[in-house]
């Protein structure tokens, strides 16, 4: 624990010190800022704001997470910095988990700052404290550490560009899933049992997608929450696990 | 004691290090020599346990380095690694103390960064370091531990005269207060200098292991090698 906990320190150092991230960052903070002009042209519509500010949120958060997670483990093999470590008493399980927690610290507290904002404007503009886009903005940070789990997996094994690329169609199916498995049911047969199978195996991200229902001002019930919750963890536990099998067997 | 047997590593059809075998005695001063390429480096990684060997074994103290308890009192220097360099050296330095068991103050940190010569720049991020600096400080590292065995790979490159003579005496030093020293290194006359045992290893095999001076037959080391290696070029 103790291992994870310095490697996990070093990993938020180092990635909240770079100068890239300060710029993706100020871009997400300017997008939101964006908010209040689009609050005038949008004569105050609430919906039309806290949909604009969530999805900046969103967008940043994952080009954040992609910025820092896709070569982590990938960056250290390559430039021996892991020697370092390894040749200490560390696991190589310890480097996963620690790099995962890390890395989940420093884009956690980016998209907070980002939600610093989001809050702000929308109770600059009257909407008062939304409590809602709290909730959603957490339930993105859960899909972001689920993102992260999925860019260190594919980074213990492959190179920095096809652990972006592996991971962004992860991302873009697992948003798709639902409607995809919805026409299946439609078409029915063999294809509806195929997807059926995939839905098993593929994350289904829009279960975290809480956007839509929070700016009509609609929640999910504690007890939903709590699956979410469930399944995330669940998976996220299940990809660090595998990407340290694989990291395992990784000639350095 | 640090015992390697029969070790062989190949990468794809290349034998790297081929039916490897020393025997490093505590309290010795060990330098690995080869050409470039001759598998110093591999047999180093795998002597600390961040390769596995095809075939063979190695126990430091009877423990086998993938021990994580036998890592406590190893101390490895890669070659020419990077750091993590946005990270202050006393950040980094505090980090590598703080995956060990044994509690360290950062008064001891401190201490370890005075002997390396790097104390002035404890604060200054690693990527303003020279090659020179950022040598000490990997030397560094591998004995913020107190390590009873210490690995290093090619530690005095890059580094001016003057830092080859400092590391030159921390490591007669360490060797006096009974640390083992294993180093791998191309730079002869600094071995010579160091080491009271000797391996030498040629396009993964072994050609000799044993004391400096019966190797070199009252030749300088440099020469010898020379000698020794062009023979074995045109068997």
């Amino acid at each position: 624990m103790k291992n994870i906990l310095a490697i996990s320190k070093i990993t938020f150092k180092e990635a909240i010190r770079d100068k890239i991230l300060y710029a993706i960052l100020a871009f997400g903070i300017l997008f939101g800022l964006l908010n209040l002009f689009l609050a005038k042209l949008a004569l105050g519509d609430m919906v039309m704001i806290k949909s604009f500010g969530l999805a900046g949120i969103y967008i940043f958060g994952i080009v954040i997470t992609i910025f820092l997670g896709a070569s982590i483990i990938y960056k250290e093999i390559e430039k021996k910095t892991l020697y370092f470590v390894l040749s200490k008493p560390v696991s190589r399980s310890n480097i996963i988990v620690g790099k995962f927690f890390g890395l989940f610290a420093a884009v956690a507290f980016t998209t907070l700052l980002m939600a610093l904002i989001y809050l702000a404007v929308i109770a600059y503009e009257g909407g008062g404290f939304d409590y809602l886009g709290l909730l959603a903005i957490s339930f993105q940070m859960l899909e972001e550490a689920f993102f992260i789990a999925i860019l260190i997996f594919f980074s213990s094994f492959s190179a920095p560009l096809t652990s972006t690329i592996s991971a962004l169609s992860l991302l873009f199916i697992g948003h798709l899933l639902d409607v995809v498995i919805k026409s299946a049911e439609q078409i029915g047969g063999v294809l509806h049992q195929i997807f059926m199978f995939l839905s098993v195996i593929l994350p289904n991200l829009e279960k975290f997608n809480l956007r839509n229902l929070v700016v009509h001002n609609l929640s999910i019930s504690f007890e939903t929450a709590l699956i979410v919750l469930g399944y995330a963890l669940l998976y996220i536990i299940l990809l660090l696990f595998c990407g340290t099998l694989l990291f395992k067997k990784r000639e350095l | 004691m640090i015992e390697i047997s029969n070790f062989k590593k190949s990468y794809g059809n290349e034998v790297v290090v081929d039916n490897v075998s020393l025997l490093i005695k505590k309290g010795s001063i060990f330098g690995f020599l080869g050409q470039n390429g001759a598998g110093k480096t591999t047999t180093m990684k795998m002597a600390v346990g961040i390769t596995n060997p095809d075939s063979g074994d190695v126990t430091i103290d009877g423990k086998r380095p993938t021990d994580e308890s036998s890592r406590e009192k190893i101390g490895f220097m890669p070659e020419s690694a990077y750091f993590y360099d946005r990270l202050t050296g006393l950040e980094f330095i505090s980090f590598c103390g703080e995956l060990f068991k044994k509690k360290m103050t950062e008064k001891h940190y401190e201490k370890i960064l005075k002997n390396v010569g790097i104390y002035e720049a404890r604060n200054k991020p690693i990527r303003v370091y020279s090659k020179g600096m950022k040598q000490r400080l990997g030397f560094a590292q591998a004995i913020v531990n107190d390590p009873e065995y210490i690995f290093l790979d090619e530690p005095l490159d890059g580094l001016d005269p003057l830092g080859r003579r400092e590391i030159k005496e921390i490591i007669k030093t360490l060797n006096k207060e009974g640390r083992t020293i294993f180093f791998n290194s191309h730079i002869l006359y600094d071995t010579e200098e160091l080491c009271n045992e000797i391996g030498i290893i040629h396009k993964g095999k072994l050609l000799y292991a044993g004391n400096t001076k019966e190797f070199c037959e009252g030749k300088p080391l440099e020469e010898q090698f020379i000698i020794k290696i062009t023979e074995k070029l045109f068997l």
